[in-house]
C-alpha cells in the first residue's frame, strides 16, 4: 500500500483527507507544517507528497525545494485557485501535477494514482519530463502551463481530460497504454460512462492534432483495447 | 431652434468667432488703407494738373500778348488735353477743388521761375470725384484767362492686383493659424472627454498627462484625482469580495470531503452538485476581483478549437444537454489573446446561454477581408430561450445584477458571468452586447438571445 504525506495547515482537511484516501487504499501521514514535514521525511518512507503552497511560515514552495535536494519523491500540489504563478514556479521546481483548491478529493485521487504509476517510471525519466516541454510531430506539449501548441506556436485548448491523455502518450512515445490506464486518468473528472469519456476524448485529440480518424497516423487505436503515440517525442 | 446655424462643438465655435473678428478688422483695415491711398492719389493728381497747367502757363505767358493766341495753337497738346484763351474764367458746371487741392496749383505759381509781374494773379480750378477732367484757370497779365482742360487720372484704392492676392493670402495663412491653434487649444477638452470614456471602459486606465497650460494642468490633476479615488473605491470593493472568496475555498474543501463519507448517494450527489455550484460562485467572484485578464501575459491561441473545447467541456458536465450545443464556422483561426481570461469569457458565455436559454449555438465569422473594417472576428452564442426583456439587455453586464424574476436563482451564479465576460473581451479590445434573436415561427414572441462578441482579428 503506497504511503502518502499529507502537508497541509487546515486540521480538518488534514484529518478527512487522510480517511478519504485511506478508504481508497493509501496509508497517509498528515502533517500541518515544513517542520513537521521534515520531520516525518526523516522517520518514514514516502511514496508521493501531497503539499498545500500555502503554509504558515516556511512556504510550500521552500518545502518543494527542499524536498527536490533530498529525493525524487512525487509532488502533488494544492494551489490557490488562480494563483498562476505559484503553479508554474512549482512545476519547474520539479513538481508533478497540481490540484487547484477546493479540490474535487476524487479528482486529487485520480492525480496521486496517475503520478503514482508514472513514479515506477526511472525517477531521471520522469524529472526530465517534470517541466520540460515535449515535442512530437511539430506539436509541443508544455506541463508547466498544462497547454498544447500547434505548429504554428498556436495554443490549442485541451479539456483538463484530454491533456492527461495526451501527455501520458506523450511520455511512452510507439508504448501501447491500455484503456484501463488511460481510464484511470479520466476518473474523477467526468459524470457519465468511462469508457465512452476515453472514445470522446481520443476522437477529439485526433481532431485537435489534425489526425483523421480513420486514418490516424498519430494516435493509432491498438487492437484488443490500448492507443499509442506513434511519433518520436522530443524532450526541449 | 434660435442658435440653428450656431455650430456644436467648441473648436467651431471659437474658431467661428475668432475668424469674423478677424474679418472685420481686416475689412476695416482694407478700407482705411483704401481711403488713404485714394487721398494720396488725389494730390498727385492735383500736382500734375498744377504743373502741366503752369507749363502751358509759361509757354504762354513768355510771349508778347499779341503771339500768345498763336503761340498755343503750335503747342502739340498731351491726348485729352485742350487749351484756350478765353475773357473768362471757366465755366462748366463742374465744382472746385478742395482748398487742400487748390494750395498744390498756388504752390507750383511760386514755384515756376517767372518774373513776378507774369505770374497770375488770379486762378480757378474746377473738378473732383466722378468728373473725368480737371479745368484749370490762369488769369492772364492781361486780365483775360488761359483755361486748361487735362484730363483727371482715374483714381483706384487698390496698388495693383498684386496687392490684393497678396491681401488674401495673408487672410488666408492668419484664417488657418486661427483654425489650428483653436484646434490645439481645444484638444485638452478633447483628451478630457476621451480620458473620462477610458475611465468607464476601464478603471485602471493610464492617468492624464498633467501638462500644458495651467488650466489644463490643473483640470487634468483634478481629474486624475478622482479616477484615482474610484479606483481606490473599486479596489476597496473588490479585495473585500477576494478575501472572501480566498476565506471560502478551506470551508468548501472540508464539505467536499466531508461529502465523501456521506452513505445515502442521493443525498452526496446533491451536495456535491450544491457544492460545486457554491465553488463556481467563488471562482467568479474570485476573478472578478482579480480583474481577470491583467495579469496573463497575450500569446496566440487557436480560437475555433478555444470554442469547441468550452462547448465540450459544457456538454461533459451536463452530457444530457451535449446535443444542444453546435459550433458552425471554419476548424481553425488564430487569434492573439490570454488564453485562460478568453476561454473563462467564452466559457461564461455558452453557460449563460445553456442556463438560461437551454441550447447554445457558437458561430464563429472570421474577419469578412484583410485590411476591412478594422478586420473584427465576430462570436455568435445563440440560445432557444425566452429571451430577455428590452431594458435587461445591457443591465445584465451590471455587477451582481440579478435579472428579471424568471432568470433568476434555479440556475446558479452570482450576477457575475457576463460582467466578466464584458471585461475580459473589453480588455482584448473587443465587446460583447445582447440581443434578442426574431422569432423563427408565427407561435413564438421572440427566438432567444443572441451574445455577439467581436474581438480585433
Amino acid at each position: 500500500m503506497p504511503h502518502i504525506m499529507v502537508v497541509d495547515d487546515d486540521r480538518e482537511i488534514r484529518d478527512l483527507l487522510g480517511r478519504f484516501l485511506e478508504k481508497h487504499r493509501l496509508r497517509v501521514t498528515a502533517v500541518r507544517d515544513a517542520r513537521e514535514a521534515r520531520r516525518a521525511w526523516s522517520n518514514g518512507h514516502y511514496q508521493l507528497i501531497v503539499l498545500d503552497l500555502m503554509l504558515p511560515g516556511e512556504t510550500g514552495l521552500d518545502l518543494a525545494r527542499w524536498l527536490r535536494g533530498v529525493s525524487d519523491v512525487p509532488i502533488v500540489m494544492l494551489t490557490a485557485m488562480g494563483e498562476e504563478t505559484d503553479r508554474i514556479i512549482g512545476l519547474e521546481l520539479g513538481a508533478d501535477d497540481y490540484v487547484p483548491k477546493p479540490f474535487n478529493p476524487r479528482e486529487l485521487l485520480a492525480r496521486i494514482r496517475a503520478v503514482l504509476r508514472r513514479a515506477g517510471d526511472a525517477p531521471a525519466a520522469r524529472h526530465e519530463a517534470g517541466s520540460r516541454p515535449l515535442r512530437f510531430a511539430s506539436w509541443t506539449l508544455e506541463p508547466a502551463r498544462r497547454r498544447l501548441l500547434n505548429p504554428d506556436g498556436a495554443e490549442v485548448a485541451l479539456t483538463g481530460g484530454e491533456y492527461d491523455l495526451l501527455l501520458a502518450l506523450a511520455e511512452r512515445p510507439n508504448r501501447v497504454l491500455t484503456r484501463d490506464m488511460l481510464l484511470d486518468l479520466l476518473r474523477g473528472r467526468q459524470a457519465g460512462p468511462f469508457d465512452r469519456a476515453i472514445d470522446v476524448a481520443i476522437s477529439r485529440l485526433r481532431r485537435k492534432l489534425e489526425d483523421d480518424g480513420r486514418n490516424a497516423q498519430l494516435i493509432k487505436t491498438v487492437r484488443g483495447g490500448g492507443y499509442v503515440l506513434a511519433a518520436s517525442v522530443e524532450r526541449l | 431652434m434660435r442658435l440653428h446655424l450656431w455650430p456644436r462643438s467648441l473648436a467651431t465655435r471659437t474658431a467661428v468667432v475668432l475668424l469674423a473678428g478677424l474679418i472685420v478688422v481686416q475689412i476695416a483695415g482694407l478700407t482705411i488703407h483704401a481711403f488713404d491711398r485714394m487721398d494720396l492719389q488725389r494730390l498727385e493728381a492735383a500736382r500734375e494738373v498744377a504743373i502741366r497747367a503752369m507749363g502751358l502757363y509759361r509757354a504762354v505767358v513768355m510771349t508778347s500778348p499779341a503771339e500768345r493766341q498763336h503761340v498755343l495753337e503750335e503747342i502739340h497738346h498731351a491726348p485729352g488735353v485742350s487749351a484756350v484763351i478765353s475773357p473768362t474764367p471757366p465755366l462748366g458746371g463742374m465744382p472746385e477743388l478742395s482748398f487742400r487741392l487748390q494750395r498744390i496749383l498756388r504752390l507750383s505759381i511760386i514755384l515756376v521761375p517767372l518774373p513776378p509781374n507774369l505770374r497770375p494773379h488770379d486762378f480757378r480750378m474746377l473738378g473732383g470725384a466722378g468728373y473725368p477732367t480737371t479745368v484749370v484757370g490762369l488769369r492772364l497779365p492781361e486780365g483775360n484767362w488761359l483755361n486748361v482742360t487735362l484730363p483727371a487720372p482715374s483714381i483706384s484704392p487698390w496698388h495693383s492686383p498684386a496687392f490684393l492676392t497678396a491681401f488674401i493670402l495673408m487672410t488666408a495663412v492668419a484664417a488657418l493659424l486661427t483654425l489650428w491653434a483653436v484646434r490645439r487649444l481645444t484638444a485638452p477638452v478633447r483628451t478630457l472627454a476621451a480620458a473620462a470614456e477610458a475611465l468607464g471602459r476601464d478603471v485602471n486606465a493610464p492617468p492624464l498627462p498633467e501638462d500644458g497650460p495651467t488650466e489644463v494642468a490643473t483640470a487634468a490633476a483634478a481629474f486624475n484625482t478622482m479616477a484615482a479615488r474610484i479606483r481606490r473605491f473599486v479596489q476597496d470593493r473588490t479585495e473585500l469580495l477576494t478575501a472572501i472568496g480566498h476565506d471560502l475555498r478551506t470551508p468548501i474543501t472540508r464539505l467536499k470531503l466531508r461529502a465523501e463519507f456521506i452513505e445515502d448517494e442521493e443525498q452526496q450527489r446533491k451536495i456535491l452538485a450544491d457544492l460545486a455550484e457554491l465553488e463556481a460562485m467563488v471562482a467568479a467572484t474570485l476573478a472578478f476581483g482579480r480583474d481577470a485578464a491583467s495579469a496573463e501575459p497575450v500569446s496566440p491561441l487557436d480560437l475555433a478549437e478555444l470554442l469547441r473545447t468550452v462547448l465540450d467541456e459544457a456538454g461533459d458536465a451536463q452530457p444530457e444537454l451535449a446535443d444542444l450545443l453546435a459550433y458552425e464556422g471554419p476548424p481553425h483561426f488564430t487569434l492573439r489573446a490570454r488564453p485562460l481570461a478568453m476561454k473563462r469569457a467564452l466559457a461564461n458565455l455558452v453557460a449563460n446561454a445553456l442556463n438560461y436559454g437551454g441550447s447554445a449555438r457558437v458561430r464563429l465569422i472570421p474577419p469578412v477581408s484583410a485590411g476591412a473594417a478594422g478586420r473584427m472576428v465576430t462570436i455568435e452564442v445563440e440560445d432557444d430561450g425566452p429571451g430577455i426583456a428590452a431594458a435587461e439587455l445591457e443591465r445584465v453586464f451590471e455587477p451582481f445584477h440579478r435579472g428579471e424574476p424568471s432568470r433568476s436563482r434555479e440556475t446558479g451564479g452570482v450576477g457575475l458571468g457576463l460582467p466578466i465576460a464584458r471585461n475580459i473581451l473589453r480588455a482584448h479590445g473587443g465587446d460583447v452586447v445582447l440581443a434578442n434573436r426574431p422569432p423563427a415561427g408565427p407561435g413564438k414572441r421572440v427566438g432567444g438571445v443572441k451574445a455577439t462578441v467581436t474581438l480585433p482579428g
